[in-house]
């Protein structure tokens, strides 16, 4: 499926360009507002490219309110829940994958409702449940709440790409005396890799980019995370949209870099193939 | 070379991922000898610097078995933290919390009642009325205000020098500059929005009523004749072009707007002046209220201190309430623009040097508490939809009173 | 006799069978199922039985029973219906909104060759950007006045009057909707990319000999060929547009008049400003039944039998 014709993808490159810069623009203009100073009033006409960038809201940012800290506590939360996650979602989805069990149809029937019914109102149970096991202000309950409330998805993600793995590999482990755990570390694991780094970008963004909960359970100041530094920025009376948007900056730089990074790994034709068959 | 840079990226992830805990581990809570105590609130920047670093050392200083944990919330999602940590009887010790909310945890039955303490006749004694007021719910006080403030007139100084004015005593007055004033992008009256917050300093200063003076009837007051007549002042007003857009929420904003030049007057708490600093005092000037049928009723804000019935250490957590209700910690804070609290302090010499404060306290005289009842939020959306819906001219100012009087009636019977 | 001990065993036997196969699915099954059930599945029936009663956040608190009391009352309250109505628009808006510029955008790229990474990557980065962040960023581009970045462009390219967006019900929707359009484009992008990969190339030079245009050949060779792909797209965002709610909670916090609140953020003003939590788990709960319902009937119209719900 593809054009002949070389005007004809002129006008493609155009038509996507266009919408591109469309695309982005929000960006642009959140980079110069982040650039402009005393920024509690609109500067009129709007800057979109600002002459003389002001850095000094990056810097009044890195220094307030424990933002430097906070930043930390996310890479740390968002690696560890990631981690977590992925040992979770993968042992459950080799399970619905590859086991025959009683009952089996009806749990997996179980987490895709979940996913419809909105979580919301869920946090005061958490709340209830983090509090009996005595885990509120430690990063041992977000970590609990946050693999526990992607696992349902996780495993419906997952479980597709590890069926259409073909059977026929196994047979050769399980002639060598290889155990489940062989299949699940030498078979499953390594022949998924683009749909396990797509689940860990999904995961690590979800927990990097999570407020409610992370506000709720953690207590002390200084085991915060950046979400809330960022609305630490947002003022009861007259809010410094400068700051704010530079926090933001820094806060989605780095899932923005990981992407670009790791694009092509995780972007892959075998993703959907494998999704659909679910 | 990419191959390798990904791997390299990689391992420092992992290796910060496993570092990281170890960084945070000295810095790890050892719950040892003194006794902690926590208090959540939400300071501004500069309100957070005095206290943590000048209000918080000297209480240490004098109850060395005491040490204070300040914790400052965001703003947004503020009531959804409390809600949880009581649900979860994980709450601090104190809470510096919005006036209003007082009686709603009250009925909850998240707080402690402060009244039944036996130094409490003492300290009420020296407390202003009308904020203490808003600390009552069925026959006790839940709390005691620990700053106060409300909202006075705000005149942009140019404007007022180019009409050859004096900042207006009267409704009258001000309505006849805000006519000359008028042009593009101009506007005589800056409102903060049709909330309860943003209209009642106008409502009420144009005879507009909520309730009884006991909070238990809003039919018979909120559509009496001189609350539709205030609404229906206020209509006329907007239609005429003499209120900014700000009121429904649109740019400018009245901050903007006030140091801008595009409104001629806003009403505004002392914030104001301690969060814009330097550039306020000279842009603006500062008058009561204006006076209409109602008088000059400003709206009174403010904080209350509560200990919640969760509480670790009850005792010490009343220790430093009562020492916050003092002149030094009082007066400490006045200086970032708080208003205190309590008599003594406000007869002191220093707050009688301090203009900002002394216009605040003058308005605050004749200013009224919003209804302090568990079920303000409901009341308060309620009036505000009213008062929108008007100034969108969804309905006539009277039919729209009533049919929220009736509703108002509901929630306050309850 | 004979009869009932034979069944007897048989059913013994497959007892034992069962309790074999999970001793030995257990030590992969346990972690996930364990954290589901207990701060997934436990949480959902604790809603259950809160929209069954005046539920009270104290500890130890009366919680006095009231039948279907909260049920009933979502059915009268008007708000419940503004926020419902405003809901399904958002999913009637941006579900097909995403997957049309979505898919075109697939297209497109599919056709070209240079450049095709750098586009994709483009496209990405609003879906991998904090909704918070967004939210904010929108309502600043459409903030009132002269000095709002999309009025001022509209004033100087097409001469219209500064609007005020966030102020008006169907301008403030539209904000909300552009934004639930433009964050979620570039994942159909990717999916639908990732299945015109699947697409034996086979077929479209056969037609191609047979002289179908690009369009002939998108429309009866590729969307037929991709309805699976077509209907994850759909649940997808479908459950996803259910969920609307913090764009909505920071560009308007429904207004004006309350026009604009969805769903979600009027059960977070019920449980979180005014302490309902019976009336707001109801409402929880109605939802989730209507959103499992939605997703089952709207399963016809794709006649892919790979769902197995």
């Amino acid at each position: 499926m593809s054009f002949r014709n070389n005007s004809v993808k002129l006008i493609l490159y155009l038509a996507l360009f266009v919408g591109v810069v469309v695309f982005l623009t929000p960006f642009l203009y959140m980079v110069a507002v982040a650039l402009t100073r005393a920024t509690r009033i609109m500067p009129y006409p709007p800057i979109l490219f600002p002459r003389n960038p002001y850095f000094g809201n990056f810097a009044v940012v890195w220094s307030r309110n424990n933002f430097g800290r906070y930043f930390l506590n996310s890479v740390f939360l968002a690696c560890s829940s990631t981690i977590v996650s992925f040992l979770v979602a993968t042992t459950s989805a080799y399970s619905f994958a590859r086991f025959q069990f009683p009952g089996k149809e009806m749990i997996f029937r179980f987490f895709l409702i979940s996913m419809m019914v909105p979580g919301l109102l869920n946090i005061v149970p958490q709340f209830v449940m983090i509090k009996f096991f005595r885990l509120v202000n430690t990063y041992t309950g977000l970590l609990l709440l946050y693999s526990s409330t992607g696992v349902a998805f996780q495993t419906f993600f997952l479980r597709g790409f590890f069926e259409i793995i073909p059977r026929e590999m196994e047979e050769s482990i399980r002639l060598d005396g290889g155990s489940r755990f062989t299949i699940y570390r030498y078979i499953m694991l390594p022949l998924s890799t683009p749909a396990l780094a797509t689940l860990a970008i999904f995961t690590f963004s979800a927990s990097w980019d999570e407020f409610f909960l992370a506000l709720t359970f953690i207590k002390s100041e200084w085991k915060r995370t950046l979400p809330i530094a960022i609305r630490l920025f947002q003022q009861q009376y007259g809010t410094e949209w400068g700051l704010v948007f530079a926090a933001s900056l820094i806060a989605i730089i780095p899932i923005i870099t990981i992407f670009v990074v790791f694009q092509k790994r995780f972007i892959r034709g075998e993703l959907t193939t494998g999704a659909v068959k679910f | 070379m990419r191959e390798i840079n990904k791997r390299g990226l990689l391992i420092v992830i992992v290796s910060l991922c496993i570092t990281f805990p170890l960084l945070g581990g000295g810095k790890q809570e050892k719950e040892a000898e003194p006794r902690k105590i926590e208090i959540w609130h939400t300071y501004s920047d500069a309100e957070v610097k005095v206290f943590d670093e000048e209000t918080i050392p000297a209480f240490e200083a004098a109850h060395p078995g005491i040490k204070v944990v300040s914790t400052k919330m965001p703003y947004d999602g503020l009531k959804q933290q409390v809600i949880a940590g009581v649900a979860g009887d994980a709450v601090p010790d104190l809470m510096r919390m919005d006036i209003i909310w007082v009686p709603e945890f009250a009925k909850q039955g998240a707080l402690t009642a402060v009244s039944d303490k036996n130094e409490f006749g003492a300290i009420q004694a020296n407390l202003l009325p009308g904020p203490m007021r808003t600390n009552y719910y069925n026959g006790k006080y839940y709390g005691l205000p620990l700053n106060t403030n409300t909202k006075v007139a705000i005149y942009n100084r140019s404007a007022l020098t180019s009409l050859g004015a004096q900042p207006p005593k009267t409704f009258e007055e001000l309505v006849a500059l805000a006519e000359r004033f008028k042009g593009p992008e101009k506007w005589g009256l800056g409102v903060g929005g049709t909330s309860t917050w943003g209209q009642l300093p106008w409502f009420w200063s144009l005879g507009g009523r909520l309730t009884d003076d006991n909070y238990t009837r809003a039919l018979g007051y909120l559509d009496s004749s001189g609350s539709i007549e205030a609404l229906q002042t206020m209509v006329d007003l907007n239609r005429k072009g003499l209120i900014g857009p700000s009121l429904l929420g649109a740019e400018p904003n009245t901050w903007a707007g006030i140091q801008e030049g595009n409104y001629l007057m806003i009403d505004d708490g002392p914030w104001f002046y301690s969060i814009l600093g330097q550039e306020a005092y000279e842009k603006t000037v500062w008058e009561q209220f204006p006076k209409g049928k109602g008088g000059s009723v400003s709206v009174v804000g403010g904080e209350n201190l509560v200990i919640f019935k969760g509480a670790r250490h009850p005792e010490e957590a009343w220790t430093l309430m009562q020492y916050l209700l003092t002149d030094e910690p009082q007066l400490r804070m006045a200086r970032t623009g708080l208003i205190p609290t309590t008599k003594s302090a406000g007869g002191n010499p220093e707050l009688e040097d301090n203009e900002l404060v002394q216009i605040y306290v003058k308005q605050l005289q004749t200013a009224r508490p919003r209804t302090p009842h568990p079920n303000w939020e409901k009341i308060s959306e309620a009036v505000g939809l009213a008062f929108e819906s008007a100034y969108r001219e969804k309905g006539t100012a009277e039919r729209l009173l009533r049919e929220t009087a009736q509703e108002i009636d509901g929630y306050l019977k309850d | 006799m004979q009869k009932s001990t034979n069944r007897k065993r048989v059913s013994s036997s497959r007892i034992q069978k069962g309790a074999q196969q999970w001793k030995e699915v257990i030590p992969y099954l346990l972690p996930g199922l364990f954290l589901f059930a207990l701060f997934v599945l436990f949480p959902f029936f604790f809603n259950l039985y809160i929209s069954f009663s005046e539920y009270n956040i104290m500890p130890g608190a009366e919680k006095p029973f009231v039948g279907f009391a909260n049920y009933v009352k979502a059915f009268t309250d008007r708000k419940v219906g503004l926020s419902f109505r405003n809901t399904v628009l958002y999913s009637l808006v941006t579900v097909p909104g995403q997957m049309v510029l979505g898919i075109l955008v697939a297209v497109f790229l599919n056709s070209i060759g240079r450049g095709k990474i750098l586009f994709r990557t483009l496209y990405y980065i609003p879906v991998i950007t904090s909704w918070i962040v967004v939210s904010l960023i929108f309502r600043y581009l459409f903030e009132s006045g002269k000095a709002g970045l999309i009025n001022y462009f509209a004033l100087r390219l097409l001469g219209i009057k500064p609007i005020s967006w966030l102020q008006n019900t169907w301008t403030a929707n539209f904000v909300i909707w552009s934004l639930g359009i433009w964050k979620g484009i570039g994942w159909v992008m990717v999916v639908f990319l990732a299945g015109l990969q699947s697409v034996p190339k086979i077929l479209y030079e056969a037609a191609e000999i047979d002289g179908a245009g690009f369009w002939d050949r998108f429309f009866k060779i590729t969307l037929p060929l991709l309805q699976p792909v077509l209907f994850f797209l759909f649940v997808n965002l479908l459950i996803g547009s259910f969920n609307v709610f913090i764009q909505v909670l920071v560009i308007t916090d429904g207004g004006p008049l309350g026009t604009t609140e969805v769903l979600l953020s009027y059960m977070y003003k019920n449980a979180f400003s005014f302490f309902e939590f019976g009336y707001a788990s109801a409402q929880s709960v109605l939802m989730g039944i209507a959103i499992v319902a939605i997703t089952f009937t709207t399963r016809r119209f794709f006649r892919a039998e790979v769902y197995e719900l």
